[in-house]
């Protein structure tokens, strides 16, 4: 357990947030582990692993006996919709039935989408709540003020019992964000670009606090794209200030009140770093790490089978809106797949309605429903020796079938001007003509 | 199976570096069954381990141990370690261990004060690792309450299934 600081220092979000939701009703220090009440549970497509494998094994020979509030229980079954296998069917079958028998209230299993995104939708969370999930991306809920992080499956089975988890209070990390208001989504080229100054583990079990001038021009899209990011830097929450954005963005979609949480000035960072956009460079992740991180001027030139934006970090409006602009009156580059997916049914009507699809599908690009396949060996498979650009998550080998194709992250700029073009490019020129 | 914290332990020291990684220690991709995982668990760092290894050795690691994909190292309790002594955990990793009582200890200094193949000593009710050899010695972390009751109970499946039955009552048999 962490010393306890003079009661007169000043508290990181983290803390605050901690300290707020601490049992033991105490302050919570960097190093303590605490007890804390937990405001949501998020389950996805796996929710059988906690709701009834766990159940089992813990000895409810009839599953779980309740959970501690169904009103606080979201269960997702996102990710693969239409139902993609008789195995993923069958699970489906099977948790719909626990879900009805535990009075859980919220529960889509007929909507594609990447749950995510849809706790966003859905008004789901509010600033300075602690929401836990089954997924490591539950980290992006840290774009609205919400303390969200990924969880074992023993640790979510605990929490749908009751509503509590224990805690190791991290240290945090200032991420301080400067420069012009971007004139495109930057999120991504931030976060590949603090990847390749810092390493991929700058923030390993920390909490990020992003700050700074630029923030107040950060969409809740790039919000939800730099904290969902958090996670390939090695943190456990990855934290926005709530600011009028967030109230704007939440105004429609909760009416529950709600306490955001915001540092102290004198609060204890364990690293402050600052990143002036302004200055930076474009940049790719080369296979097959996040943190192999290349000036793009190295790989321009290299040819590309596939180009993807999507995930539950570049799925959003904004990012299929600079394709749409990227592409607007032209064609992707013969022999290009140009797979689009948008993050959930809300971003993609949203798109329809801004006449986006129209214009993606004239310039050549396919539309993918809603959710994670192409984030992962399930839509758009590559084969030996195929390159895919991608601003999605993640460039392991074999994210995308073949373990022999080469997969690059980029920003959705990046990948759009790559589509156009047949292979990787300096997006200076195209955004240039914009 | 829980598993008590007090009880001494004392063992033969394999010694790893920082950020050994889930896959080095858990290669399930490759090795699906627990007896295949068993030859080739840590094999990337250290070839020789899964033959060497002998029960009751204690496994000393560096900074951040277990990063990468979250995935519990079951199979070191599976070759015989008594326990791992870190000077730090990434996080799903302790979380992991936790929910399946695997002896996991932070001692921050504990990769100074010993080499692979010394013997090292964890006294967990004096919150100590030592090197008998030498006398040197480190803190180990206490964990809270909650934590050990956990360890005690054989894990959080089996701690939960306790705590309720005591605030709710007894669990009727199966329908
Ligand atoms: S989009 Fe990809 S990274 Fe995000 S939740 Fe789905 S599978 Fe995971």
């Amino acid at each position: 357990m962490g010393r306890r600081k003079a009661k007169t220092m000043g508290q990181t979000i983290a803390e605050k947030l901690l300290s707020r939701h601490n049992l033991a009703g105490t302050d919570a220090c960097a190093g303590d582990l605490v007890e804390a009440r937990i405001d949501g549970a998020m389950c996805h497509y796996h929710a059988d692993e906690p709701m009834i494998e766990m159940a089992a094994q813990a000895g409810f020979k009839d599953g779980l006996p309740r959970v501690w509030d169904p009103d606080r229980v979201f269960v997702l079954m996102d990710h693969h919709q239409p139902t993609l296998s008789q195995a993923l069917a069958d699970v489906n079958a099977r948790v719909r039935k626990e879900v009805e028998r535990l009075g859980i209230k919220c529960f889509h299993d007929s909507e594609p989408g990447i749950a995510h995104q849809m706790m966003a939708d859905y008004g789901l969370m509010r600033p300075g709540e602690l929401v836990v999930g089954n997924d490591s991306h539950c980290i992006s809920y840290g774009a609205l003020n919400v303390g969200g992080t990924g969880m074992t499956r023993a640790d979510m089975f605990y929490a749908l019992l009751f509503g509590e988890l224990w805690f190791q209070v991290p240290e945090s990390i200032k991420i301080t964000l400067t420069g012009h208001k971007p004139t495109y989504p930057i999120a991504k080229d931030i976060v590949l670009h603090l990847a390749g100054l810092y390493g991929e583990d700058v923030a390993a079990s920390m909490s990020i606090e992003y700050t700074g001038p630029l923030v107040p021009d950060l969409s809740i899209d790039s919000r939800m794209c730099l904290a969902a990011h958090g996670v390939e830097l090695g943190a456990k929450f990855a934290m926005f200030p709530a600011d009028a954005v967030t109230h704007d963005f939440l105004r429609t979609r909760t009416d529950r009140a709600f306490e955001s949480v915001a540092a102290d000035p004198d609060a204890t960072y364990a690293r402050e770093i600052t990143v002036d956009i302004d200055e930076m460079p474009f940049v790719v992740a080369a296979p097959h790490q996040f943190g192999n991180i290349v000036p793009i001027d190295q790989v321009a030139g290299t040819a590309i089978q596939q180009a993807q934006i999507g995930s539950c970090a570049n799925g959003r409006f904004e990012d299929i809106e600079i394709a749409a602009r990227v592409l607007r009156g032209r064609k992707v580059a013969r022999g290009v797949r140009f797979l689009i997916s948008p993050a959930s049914q809300s971003v993609y009507l949203q798109c329809l309605r801004a006449g986006l699809i129209e214009q993606l599908i004239e310039a050549g690009a396919q539309v993918i429903t809603p959710g994670c396949g192409i984030c992962q060996p399930r839509v758009g498979f590559l084969s030996d020796g195929e390159v895919c650009i991608t601003a999605t998550t993640r460039n392991f080998k074999g994210r995308k079938g073949s373990p022999n194709a080469e997969i690059y992250l980029g920003g959705p700029l990046t990948v759009a001007a790559a589509a156009l073009a047949g292979e990787i490019v300096n997006p200076k020129e195209v955004l240039r003509g914009l | 199976m829980g598993f008590d914290l007090n009880s001494a332990i004392r063992g033969r020291v394999w010694k790893f570096g920082d950020s050994i990684e889930t896959d080095a220690i858990n290669p399930y991709y490759r090795y699906p069954t627990m007896a295949e995982l068993k030859l080739h668990t840590m094999e990337a760092y250290r070839p020789e381990f899964p033959q060497q290894v002998r029960p009751g050795d204690v496994l000393v690691a560096g900074r951040n141990f277990g990063c990468g994909s979250s995935r519990p190292g079951l199979v070191l309790r599976e070759v015989g370690i008594a326990a791992i002594v870190v000077e730090s955990v990434s996080r799903l990793f302790l979380r992991n261990n936790i929910a399946r009582a695997l002896p996991i200890f932070m001692a921050p200094g504990v990769t100074d004060i010993v080499d692979d193949g010394d013997s090292l000593q964890i006294d967990y009710q004096s919150a100590t690792v030592r090197n008998p050899a030498t006398g040197r010695h480190v803190a180990l972390r206490k964990f809270p309450p909650l934590i050990e009751q956990i360890f005690a109970a054989g894990g959080l499946p089996e701690f939960a299934f306790q705590r309720y039955q005591r605030e709710q009552g007894p669990v009727p048999p199966s329908r």
